[in-house]
């Protein structure tokens, strides 16, 4: 690895460790096996958000010309946002595309990420299906992301009526991760998450 | 008239310089709006390195104070060390402000913009500069008839 990027990350690290953030729990920052190239970041979900009580893993990679670059960040806990895809866990945000600035660190990215819980931009969305339950239904997304948090991220809202669905699915054999995807995708209507799974 | 082309920012043609089709056509489709949604988007990509002669002729000046630090590097400056210094003041040490410069045309710690060398890119930061103009015009006309 590139012998700026490294020490920066070093330093970065040093930072964050020190930050406010992280001696509040809002924010997390991991190696993972030793190398400056990889990390692990963590977000709790924001207060007043279907995120809330959750915590949210990301992968975090350093390319050999960061901070020239961007860090490549995802989603490793499922989450059901209009900016992050459902599936692959990317995450739509311009700073970590074209208005990237060598300034940030991991800590401003992190907490830019965690803004994002915050205010959704359905109007640039990674994931069409959430965006659209977003902008039609904001109560069943609300619900719909509230569940997710429950089941993915550890967050305190079980919602019953749910949870019942995808148990019907899973008792004809559909694994759980799909059978969740499709429900939610078909606003928790059980027949048309149903026909689209066998069809 | 010596106002409209530059209101419009056109120019007039040469002698004997023949019309371009081609740009009056993307005028119409500009001027009546078609391209709006694509307007009001931001340039699609990272904007083009700054200029080689901007970036050469930025001033260089001596750290007097402790305590800063090289926002790209995140590495401390030393008293008596020589930076380059941007025109919105923040300064880098200058290989590290170089590399980005020659990435992108901004400031990274403002996003203060710097001149490139890129035709394409100034055509549409004027355009951009125009539109705003233009807004600001017709709401201070509205503000004078309304309020």
């Amino acid at each position: 690895m590139a012998n700026i990027a490294a020490k920066r990350i070093k330093r970065e690290f040093k930072e964050v460790m020190k930050s406010e953030e992280v001696a509040g729990g809002t924010i997390k920052l991991e190696l993972v096996h030793d190398s400056w190239t990889e990390l692990q970041g963590e977000i709790a979900g924001p207060p007043d958000t279907p995120y809330e009580g959750g915590t949210f893993l990301l992968e975090i990679k350093v390319p050999e010309t960061y901070p020239f670059n961007p860090p490549k960040i995802r989603f490793m806990t499922k989450i059901w946002h209009p900016n992050v895809s459902s599936v692959t866990g990317a995450i739509c945000l311009d700073i970590l595309k074209d208005q990237w600035a060598a300034a940030l660190t991991l800590r401003t990215v992190l907490l830019s990420i965690q803004a994002l819980l915050s205010a959704a931009e359905p109007n640039d969305p990674q994931d069409a299906v959430v965006a659209k339950q977003y902008r039609e239904d904001i109560q069943l997304f609300n619900l719909t992301a509230r569940h997710w948090t429950n089941v993915y991220a550890g967050g305190p809202t079980a919602i019953w009526e749910f949870n019942q669905k995808v148990q019907v699915l899973l008792d004809m054999g559909i694994d759980e991760d799909q059978a969740r995807v499709a429900l939610s995708t078909f606003d928790w209507e059980l027949e048309r998450a149903t026909e689209h799974l066998f069809s | 008239m010596a106002g409209y082309f530059e209101e419009m920012g056109w120019r007039e043609l040469e002698d004997g310089e023949q019309p371009d089709h081609l740009l009056h056509m993307a005028r119409f489709i500009f001027e009546f709006g078609f391209n709006e949604d694509f307007n009001a988007r931001e340039w699609p990509k990272l904007p083009p390195p700054a200029s080689q002669e901007t970036v050469k002729n930025l001033p260089e000046t001596t750290i007097e104070s402790d305590g800063k630090s090289c926002p790209i590097c995140l590495k401390k400056f030393n008293i008596g060390e020589k930076v380059t210094e941007m025109p919105c003041n923040h300064q880098y040490h200058t290989t590290c402000i170089s590399i980005w410069l020659n990435t992108t045309n901004s400031c990274p710690f403002c996003r203060y913009e710097l001149p490139t060398d890129d035709e394409v890119y100034e055509q549409f930061k004027r355009n951009k500069k125009r539109s705003e103009q233009k807004q600001e015009d017709l709401a201070v006309l509205h503000n004078s008839m309304f309020s």
